[in-house]
C-alpha cells in the first residue's frame, strides 16, 4: 500500500484540475461531490498506508521514488515521498479531517455562487498540504509550504469583493513570506553544508546528539524556525491568523486550525535530529511558544467575534505545541497537533453552524441562549470546549497534561506560566460557551426567528469530530490510568524521540496534575460565570480589559514602528532617490540603449562590400588581440 | 550512419517526386512522411549505439558519439515539427515545392556530418552541404527582389567565409600534420604554441563565427533573414544555426580544449560583441521579422557560452539551448507567416482576433526572453552554468544577464501589441484546427523543456 | 640583426619578421618604381588614346549587356560533369589496388551523378528553345 502513496496527493490534484477548469460551467452539487470523493479516496489510501506502517513488518522509513526533479552539477534532487510514522499520521489527520470539512462545506457553501471554485481551492490546498508532509526532502516540503500559503491567500480572500477581506489575505501572504524567507535561507544553509536536501541524507551526515557543537546547527535551526513562526503564527508573526478569519468558516477550520498552521510543528518534528544539536534554537522555540501561548490567551479573553476567540485560542494552542517541541518532547507536540485538530476543527465547525443559524452574524454580543434552538451544535460545541479546556479524559486533557508534565521536568518557571496559560484557555472558552449558548438571546427579532438547527451535512461532521475529541486521547493515556504509549511507540518507529516519563515522583506528579485540573476547572467554571456576568454583557470594555480587547495594540504597534516608518521612508525615497536617481538612471540606460540601437542600425548599410570590410576589420582586430594582447 | 544515407536518398526521392507529381499537397504529404521516417532512422541509429563506445566510421572520418546521435535525433525532431507547422506555407513560396524539401533533406545531411565529423575535411564538407542549399532557399522567391538580393549576399559572404575556413584548416594542418581532430590534440603542445596553429584556430573561429552569425561577422544575418522567404528563415535561423554551433563546440571541445588559454579571451570578446550588437540593435527594429533576425544574433551570443566553457555541462547546454531556441523560434515564425504585416503594428489586437495564436506567441516569446518555467530559461541557465563552473569570465556572465534584461524589452513589445493595443490584424491564410493543434503541441514542448529539461538530456 | 638571430631559436611570431620585411621591400619597390615612372615620364593625352581598344576596330556599344541565362546554366553544368571526369584519373591509377570494393564505390558515385543528369534532363535545363 505504501508504494501507492503517490495516489494520495494525486486524487486531490485531479479534483482540483476538474473543478478548477470547469468551475464556471459545472453544477454546484457535482463540484462538491468531486471535491469530497477526491479527498475520501485519499483518506482510504492513507488509512491503508497507516495500518501498513503500524504493522510490525514495516521496516523503517520508506522512500518512494517518483522522478528526478532537479539535476545540475552536483546538485541532485529527486521528487520522492517519504512514508513513515510521522508522515502517515499527518496523512490521516489531513485527509480525515479534510474529508469531514469538505462534506460540511457542501452544505455551508451551498448558496455561494463560487462554490465549485471554492472546492477547487480546497482540493488544491489538500494536495499542497499532502505534498508538504510527504516530501522526502526540504525542497518538496517547501513547494507544499508555498502551495498551502497560496491556497490560504486565495481562500482568505475568497469573498474578494470585500476590501477588508482582501487586505487580510494580503496580510497573511506578506507575513508568511517573511517566514518563508527564513525557511529558504535555512534550506540554502543545509544545501551548502551538506550538499543535499533529502532528510535521510542530511540527518545521516549529522553527528550523534551532543557529541559536537557548532553554531551552524543553531543557525539552520533558527532559520527554519523563522519559517515555522510565519506559517504557525508565533510571535512576532502571529497577527495574520486572526485576520485570516475573513475566509469562509470551514476554511478557518481546515487551514487555520487543523492542518496548515501545524506545518511548522511538523517541520520541526521532522528536523528533530537537527534541533537536538541546537540547544539554543530549541530554547528559543520553547520561549517563543510559551510567550505566544500566554499572549494569545490573554487577548482571547475579551474578543467579541466568535471566530476571533477561536483564532486566538488556536494561536495559543500552537504556542503550547511549540513549547512541547522546545522542551524536546517532540511526540507530545505532534500528539497535541492531533488532538487539537479534532477539537479545534470541531469548535470552528460549531461556530460555523452558529454563524449559519444567525444568518452571518459573528458578534457574540448579539448571541446568547442558543442551546435550545441548536441542540446538536450546543452539545458538540460543549464537548469541544471541555476538550480544549482539558476536562479529564478528553483528548485535550491527555495531550495538554503530557505537555505540562514534560515542561515541569524541563523548567519549573515555564511550567507555572504554561499552567497559567492553560487556566486562561479554560476561562475564555467557558466565557465563549456561556455568551453564545447560555442566558437569553440578545440579537434582533428577525435573527431569533431565523434560528434553526443546521442540516445533516453540517451536524454529522460535528458529531464525528465530537466523538474523536472525547476519545482521541486514549492512544496516549498515561500509565497511571492503565494506558500505553501507543503513539509514542508508533512515532518512535519514525525515529521521533519521546520524553520518557519515569522515576519515582512520576505518579505523584500525575495525580497532582489530575487533581489540580479537576478542581481548577470547577473553580474556573464558577468564576467565569461570575466574571463575565452573561446577563449584563454588552461587549464594551474599559481599562485593562480594553487593552486586551484591542489585542495589546500589537497591530497598531506594528503599524507605528514598521509600516509607518517604511511608508515615510519610501515617500522620501520616492521623492528624491526614485524620481531623480533611479528614474534618471533607468531612463538614462533606456535612452542610451535606444540611442545605441539607432546608431548601430545605421551600420547595416546593405552593401556587401561594406559588410566584408567590417568583417576584415574585425578579423584584423581579433588577430591582433589573439597574438599580441592576450599574453 | 544510416541517417546520412537515408537523408541523401530521401532528398533524391524528393527531387524526382517533383518531376512526376504535380500536386503540391501530395508532395508536402510525402515530405512529411519522409521526415517522420528519417526521425525513425535517427532513433534507430541512436538505439543501436552503446553509450560509452563511439563507433568509428569510414577510416575514422566520422565518429558517432552518443551525444552526436542524440543531437541528430532532436534536430530531426525539430525539422519534423517545422514541416508539420509550416508544410502548408512552403507550398506557397514558389513552383518547385519538392525541390525545397529536397534541399532541406540535404541540409540535414550536412547537419549529420557536422555532428559526427572526426576529420577537418568532413567538417568542411559538412559545412558546405549545410550552406549551399541555404543559398538556394534564400533566393527561392524568385519574383521578389529582396529574396534574390538575400541569396546573392549570403552566397558572396558565405564564399568569403569558406575561404577563411579553408585557410584555417590549411594552417592547422601545417601545425599538426593531420586532419584528424582527435589525433591533433597530442600533436600540438600548449606551452609553446605554434603560431601557425594559433592562426589556424583563429581563422576557424572566425569562419564559424560567420556561420553562427556572431559579431563582427554577423552583418549578413539581418539582410538574409529579412529577405528570405519567412518559412525558410525559420529553418535557417534554428536547425541550421544549431548545427553550426554543435560543430563549433565539437571542434573546440575535442581538439582545442587544452589550448583554451590562448583563444578563450578572443572568443569572449566575440561573445560580448555579439550580445551587445544583437540586443541593442534589436531594440530599434520596426519589423518583427527583422527583430527576430537580430534576436537570433543575440541568442547566438548565449550559445557561444557553451563553446567558451570547455566542459561537460557545455554539451548539455548546447543541446538544451538548441532545442529550446529552435522550438520557440519555429513556433513564432509559424505564427508570423499567418500574418500579412510583419511590423509590430501588424500584431495589434491579435489577442482579440486569434486568442490562441496570441497566447502561444506569448509563451514562445517568454521562452526566448528566458522567463522561468519555459525552455529558454533552462537553456540560458545551463549555458551560463557551464561558464560559471569554469570559474572565469564572470564579467561576461553578468554582462549577458544585463543583455538578457534588454531583450525582454523588444520581446515584450510584441506581447504589448497583441494584448494592449487595438487593431485588426490581417491574417494571410486561415488558421485551421490542425495549425492550432500543432501550435499547442509546440507550446507544450516549450513548457515541458522548462519544467523537465532532464527529459532532453538523459542521453548526454 | 642580433635580435633576429636570437629569436629565431624560439618559435614566436617574431620569426616572421624577415618575411614581413621582405614583403614591405617588395611592395615598396613596385610602388616606388611606378611612382617614379609616373612622375618622370612624359604625358600626352589624346581622345584616341583614351578609348577602349577592341582588336583595332572601333568599339560598338556597351560590353555589359544582359545575355541568356542558358549560357551560364550550360557552362556550370559542364563544369560539374567535367569535375566528375577528373575523379576518374586517380581511380584509373589505383584501379587494381582498390579492387572490387573500389569499383562498387565508383559505380555508386557515377549512379548519383546519373541521377543528377536524369534530373536536369527531365527538368528541361538543357532544352535550348523555350
Amino acid at each position: 500500500m505504501a508504494n501507492l502513496v503517490y495516489l494520495v496527493p494525486l486524487f486531490p490534484l485531479i479534483g482540483f484540475l476538474i473543478n478548477g477548469i470547469f468551475w464556471k460551467r459545472m453544477p454546484k452539487t457535482l463540484g462538491g461531490v468531486i471535491g469530497c470523493v477526491a479527498i475520501l479516496a485519499s483518506f482510504i489510501i492513507s488509512l491503508g498506508i497507516f495500518f501498513e506502517v503500524k504493522s510490525a513488518s514495516f521496516q523503517g522509513p520508506l522512500v518512494v521514488k517518483l522522478f528526478d526533479f532537479i539535476q545540475s552539477g552536483n546538485l541532485n534532487i529527486h521528487f520522492d515521498f517519504q512514508v513513515d510514522a510521522l508522515s502517515s499520521l499527518f496523512l490521516l489527520i489531513i485527509t480525515g479531517i479534510g474529508f469531514l470539512i469538505h462534506v460540511y462545506s457542501t452544505s455551508y457553501m451551498g448558496h455561494d455562487e463560487g462554490m465549485v471554485k471554492y472546492f477547487a481551492y480546497l482540493n488544491l490546498f489538500v494536495f499542497s498540504m499532502l505534498l508538504l508532509v510527504l516530501g522526502a526532502n526540504y525542497l518538496i516540503m517547501f513547494i507544499g509550504w508555498e502551495g498551502v500559503g497560496l491556497c490560504s491567500y486565495l481562500l482568505i480572500g475568497f469573498w474578494f469583493k470585500n476590501r477588508d477581506y482582501t487586505n487580510a489575505a494580503k496580510k497573511a501572504f506578506v507575513m508568511n513570506r517573511i517566514g518563508d524567507l527564513g525557511f529558504l535561507v535555512g534550506m540554502l544553509l543545509i544545501l551548502f553544508n551538506y550538499g543535499t536536501l533529502a532528510y535521510q541524507d542530511v540527518f545521516a551526515k549529522l553527528p550523534a546528539a551532543h557529541t559536537e557543537t557548532s553554531s551552524m546547527y543553531n543557525w539552520i535551526a533558527l532559520c527554519l524556525f523563522i519559517g515555522a513562526m510565519g506559517k504557525s503564527a508565533q510571535i512576532p508573526l502571529y497577527t495574520w491568523l486572526p485576520d485570516a478569519m475573513a475566509g469562509p468558516t470551514p476554511v478557518s477550520a481546515l487551514i487555520h486550525a487543523a492542518t496548515m498552521v501545524t506545518a511548522g510543528i511538523y517541520m520541526i518534528a521532522r528536523s528533530h535530529a537537527l534541533y537536538d544539536l541546537a540547544p539554543m534554537a530549541l530554547d528559543l522555540v520553547a520561549v517563543i511558544g510559551l510567550a505566544t501561548a500566554l499572549l494569545a490567551a490573554t487577548i482571547a479573553l475579551y474578543q467579541n467575534d466568535i471566530k476571533k476567540v477561536l483564532a486566538y485560542s488556536t494561536v495559543s494552542q500552537l504556542g503550547f505545541m511549540f513549547l512541547a517541541l522546545g522542551v524536546g518532547a517532540y511526540t507530545t507536540g505532534v500528539f497535541h497537533v492531533m488532538t487539537h485538530a479534532f477539537f479545534k476543527a470541531l469548535l470552528f465547525l460549531g461556530a460555523g453552524s452558529v454563524i449559519h443559524a444567525m444568518g452571518g452574524e459573528q458578534d457574540i454580543k448579539n448571541m446568547g441562549g442558543l442551546r435550545k434552538k441548536l441542540p446538536i451544535t450546543y452539545i458538540t460545541f460543549l464537548i469541544g470546549v471541555l476538550a480544549i479546556a482539558g476536562f479529564p479524559f478528553t483528548s485535550g486533557f491527555v495531550s495538554k497534561d503530557e505537555i505540562l508534565l514534560a515542561v515541569y521536568e524541563h523548567n519549573k518557571v515555564f511550567f507555572y506560566l504554561a499552567a497559567f496559560a492553560a487556566v486562561l484557555t479554560a476561562i475564555y472558552m467557558f466565557r465563549l460557551l456561556m455568551l453564545v449558548f447560555m442566558g437569553g438571546f440578545r440579537g434582533t427579532h428577525d435573527q431569533e426567528h431565523h434560528l434553526h438547527e443546521s442540516p445533516a451535512a453540517i451536524t454529522i461532521p460535528l458529531i464525528i469530530l465530537a466523538i474523536f475529541s472525547l476519545v482521541g486521547g486514549f492512544v496516549q493515556i498515561p500509565h497511571l490510568f492503565g494506558g500505553h504509549d501507543y503513539l509514542n511507540q508508533f512515532l518512535g518507529k519514525a525515529g521521533v524521540p519521546a520524553v520518557i516519563h519515569e522515576g519515582p515522583g512520576l505518579e505523584m506528579k500525575e495525580w497532582t496534575l489530575f487533581g489540580a485540573t479537576c478542581v481548577g476547572l470547577l473553580v474556573i467554571f464558577l468564576a467565569t460565570k461570575k466574571l463575565f456576568a452573561v446577563s449584563q454583557f454588552d461587549g464594551n470594555y474599559s481599562g485593562f480589559k480594553k487593552v486586551l480587547a484591542n489585542k495589546w495594540y500589537v497591530d497598531e504597534l506594528y503599524d507605528t514602528i514598521i509600516v509607518k516608518p517604511i511608508g515615510a521612508l519610501s515617500g522620501i525615497l520616492d521623492k528624491f532617490a526614485e524620481k531623480a536617481g533611479i528614474d534618471g538612471l533607468v531612463n538614462g540606460v533606456g535612452k542610451t540603449v535606444r540611442w545605441g540601437g539607432d546608431r548601430m542600425r545605421l551600420l547595416q548599410t546593405g552593401q556587401v562590400g561594406f559588410y566584408i570590410f567590417i568583417m576584415v576589420l574585425g578579423m584584423v582586430a581579433l588577430f591582433t588581440l589573439g597574438f599580441f594582447w592576450i599574453k | 550512419m544510416k541517417a546520412i544515407i537515408a537523408t541523401t536518398v530521401f532528398g533524391v526521392i524528393m527531387m524526382f517526386a517533383g518531376l512526376w507529381v504535380n500536386d503540391k499537397k501530395s508532395i508536402a504529404g510525402l515530405a512529411t512522411f519522409l521526415f517522420a521516417a528519417l526521425l525513425g532512422v535517427t532513433i534507430w541509429d541512436l538505439t543501436t549505439t552503446s553509450v560509452n563506445s563511439p563507433k568509428s566510421l569510414f577510416n575514422d572520418m566520422l565518429r558517432s558519439e552518443h551525444y552526436s546521435l542524440w543531437f541528430n535525433t532532436i534536430m530531426t525532431g525539430c525539422s519534423l515539427l517545422y514541416v508539420l507547422l509550416m508544410g502548408k506555407e512552403v507550398q506557397k513560396v514558389g513552383k518547385y515545392v519538392s525541390e525545397y524539401f529536397a534541399l532541406i533533406f540535404f541540409i540535414l545531411c550536412g547537419l549529420y556530418l557536422l555532428s559526427m565529423y572526426n576529420n577537418l575535411l568532413m567538417m568542411f564538407i559538412g559545412i558546405e552541404i549545410l550552406s549551399i542549399p541555404q543559398y538556394i532557399l534564400a533566393g527561392s522567391d524568385k519574383r521578389n527582389l529582396k529574396s534574390s538580393e538575400a541569396s546573392l549576399k549570403y552566397f558572396l559572404m558565405g564564399a568569403f567565409s569558406t575561404g577563411i575556413l579553408l585557410m584555417g584548416i590549411t594552417l592547422l594542418y601545417g601545425a599538426a600534420r593531420t586532419f584528424n581532430i582527435t589525433e591533433m590534440v597530442t600533436l600540438m603542445h600548449s606551452d609553446a604554441l605554434n603560431p601557425l596553429a594559433l592562426a589556424g584556430i583563429l581563422f576557424i573561429m572566425i569562419a564559424f563565427s560567420f556561420k553562427v552569425s556572431a559579431a563582427p561577422m554577423h552583418m549578413w544575418t539581418p539582410d538574409v533573414y529579412d529577405g528570405s522567404p519567412t518559412v525558410f528563415t525559420a529553418f535557417m535561423a534554428t536547425v541550421v544555426k544549431s548545427a553550426a554551433f554543435f560543430a563549433f563546440l565539437r571542434l573546440f571541445q575535442v581538439s582545442f580544449n587544452s589550448l583554451s588559454e590562448h583563444w578563450v579571451m578572443v572568443l569572449a570578446i566575440i561573445t560580448a560583441a555579439t550580445l551587445l550588437v544583437g540586443n541593442v540593435t534589436a531594440v530599434f527594429q520596426q519589423s518583427v521579422k527583422r527583430m527576430l533576425a537580430y534576436s537570433s544574433i543575440a541568442q547566438a551570443g548565449f550559445m557561444l557560452f557553451a563553446v567558451l566553457a570547455v566542459n561537460a555541462v557545455a554539451w548539455q547546454g548546447i543541446i538544451i539551448y538548441a532545442v529550446a531556441y529552435s522550438v520557440a523560434t519555429i513556433g513564432i515564425f509559424a505564427v508570423l507567416v499567418k500574418l500579412k504585416d510583419y511590423t509590430y503594428d501588424g500584431f495589434n489586437g491579435l489577442a482579440q482576433r486569434e486568442p490562441l495564436l496570441a497566447f502561444v506567441t506569448t509563451i514562445f516569446l517568454f521562452s526566448l526572453a528566458g522567463i522561468p518555467l519555459t525552455g529558454g530559461f533552462m537553456a540560458k541557465y545551463y549555458v551560463l552554468l557551464a561558464v560559471v563552473q569554469q570559474g572565469q569570465l564572470m564579467w561576461l556572465v553578468i554582462f549577458a544577464l544585463l543583455m538578457a534584461a534588454i531583450s525582454v524589452y523588444y520581446y515584450f513589445r510584441v506581447i504589448i501589441a497583441m494584448y494592449f493595443k487595438a487593431g485588426t490584424p490581417e491574417i494571410s491564410s486561415p488558421v485551421t484546427g490542425g495549425d492550432k493543434f500543432m501550435l499547442v503541441v509546440t507550446c507544450a514542448l516549450v513548457i515541458l523543456l522548462g519544467v523537465l529539461p532532464q527529459l532532453f538530456l538523459t542521453k548526454v | 640583426m642580433d635580435v633576429l638571430m636570437l629569436s629565431a631559436e624560439q618559435n614566436t611570431p617574431f620569426n616572421y619578421f624577415p618575411i614581413a620585411l621582405q614583403l614591405v621591400i617588395a611592395v615598396g619597390f613596385v610602388v616606388v618604381m611606378m611612382l617614379v615612372s609616373h612622375l618622370l615620364g612624359p604625358k600626352r593625352k589624346t581622345e584616341d588614346k583614351l578609348i577602349n581598344f577592341e582588336s583595332g576596330i572601333p568599339s560598338v556599344g556597351n560590353a555589359r549587356q544582359p545575355m541568356g541565362i542558358k549560357y551560364f546554366l550550360v557552362a556550370i553544368l559542364f563544369v560539374l560533369f567535367d569535375v566528375e571526369v577528373i575523379f576518374f584519373y586517380p581511380y584509373a591509377v589505383n584501379f587494381k589496388y582498390l579492387g572490387k570494393e573500389g569499383f562498387l564505390e565508383v559505380v555508386l558515385f557515377v549512379a548519383f551523378f546519373l541521377c543528377g543528369f536524369i534530373y536536369i534532363v527531365k527538368r528541361g535545363a538543357l532544352e535550348w528553345e523555350d
